[in-house]
């Protein structure tokens, strides 16, 4: 799956317009990035990438290219 | 003599968290258990901590119902008369409502609601259980309070609510009683999972949880309440074991 791929699942999952999101995004100036956001990304990457993603983890995550580098 | 000495009790989901303390906690009072696991790794765990002390063990899915009554009638004694069945199965769920597609909620709802359903029509069954026969199920409080992202773990909980207390008045009559327990938050490794993914490191059901965590014995010592003969005036039940969450 390309990084263009990936960006266009996150948007799908998160819910937001297509074309939003770019690899260095802040994800703390995406608005619908809360906490059921974030939760849909934890379901997101394990039943697409088979990917287990801690909180702890999420709270790392400052832009959208660090979830794309988990993603790999 | 043991408080449950020669009892037959059946505890589904007995390998972890509330139903492996409830079990430990039997054991030690002389109940006979049918002891349930839907996985491997988990009838071993059963196996390792159990063996040689006389229990059944009873290995099925309940994430198919449907196949419940094949694994109970091929696996246990149909001789065995029952006195007690505790229902530990609760397959957790937290997504948002994009993600919650129909598989994943009938998934939550075959396990949660079908399968303990099913459960209580096999032993219920004359010859299957004795005349004062307690059925608890373990309930949450999201099945009253709810939140975000719980929609089909809650959904799941309320409809087992709502089946208890038709069953008790069904049932009445059989001398069998039922009761829902409505657990607050338990220090299980379900619970463990849950905090490793939540995107905020706190608990904020806590905050209403005045009491703190609770622990598998906190809950286990209130099942022993209702298996016995104690709590023979309760029934159609939902019995809050929540730290003061619902208050």
């Amino acid at each position: 799956m390309t990084n263009e791929e990936k960006v266009a699942l996150i948007e799908e999952t998160l819910d937001i317009e297509n074309g939003s999101l770019r690899p260095e995004t802040e994800l703390s100036s995406v608005a619908e990035f809360d906490s059921m956001a974030k939760l849909s990304l934890i379901v997101l990457c394990d039943e697409n990438f088979n990917k287990k993603l801690t909180g702890e983890q999420i709270r790392a995550f400052v832009t959208v290219g660090d979830i794309l580098e988990f993603l790999g | 003599m043991g408080k449950f000495e020669n009892k037959y009790i059946l505890i589904t989901g007995a390998s972890k968290g509330i139903g492996f303390t409830l079990a430990e906690n039997l054991d030690n009072l002389g109940a006979k258990l049918i002891l349930h696991a839907s996985t491997d790794a988990g009838m071993n765990k059963l196996t390792d901590s159990f063996a040689n002390k006389g229990h059944l063990l009873f290995k099925a899915d309940f994430s198919d119902p449907l196949s419940l009554e094949e694994a109970w009638q091929s696996q246990i004694n149909q001789d065995i008369k029952l006195d007690g069945f505790v229902n530990c199965v609760g397959l957790r769920s937290r997504r948002p409502l994009t993600l919650l597609k129909p598989a994943h909620v009938m998934q939550i709802l075959h396990a949660n609601v079908a399968s303990f359903i099913e459960m209580c029509r096999l032993i219920c069954r004359k010859n299957g259980f004795n005349p004062g026969l307690s059925i608890i199920t373990i309930s949450s409080i999201a099945a009253h309070s709810g939140g975000p992202g719980v929609t089909a773990y809650a959904a799941s909980k309320a409809a087992t609510e709502a089946a208890v207390r038709c069953l008790a008045k069904e049932l009445f009559k059989k001398e069998i009683r039922v009761n829902s327990l409505v657990c607050g938050q338990v220090n299980t490794s379900a619970y463990a999972d849950l905090m490793e993914t939540k995107s905020d490191a706190t608990d904020t059901i806590l905050e209403r949880q005045y009491l703190g965590l609770g622990s598998t014995q906190n809950i286990t010592n209130i099942l022993l309440f209702l298996l016995g003969g104690e709590s023979c005036f309760i029934t159609g039940s939902a019995i809050p074991a929540d730290g003061g969450y619902l208050s």
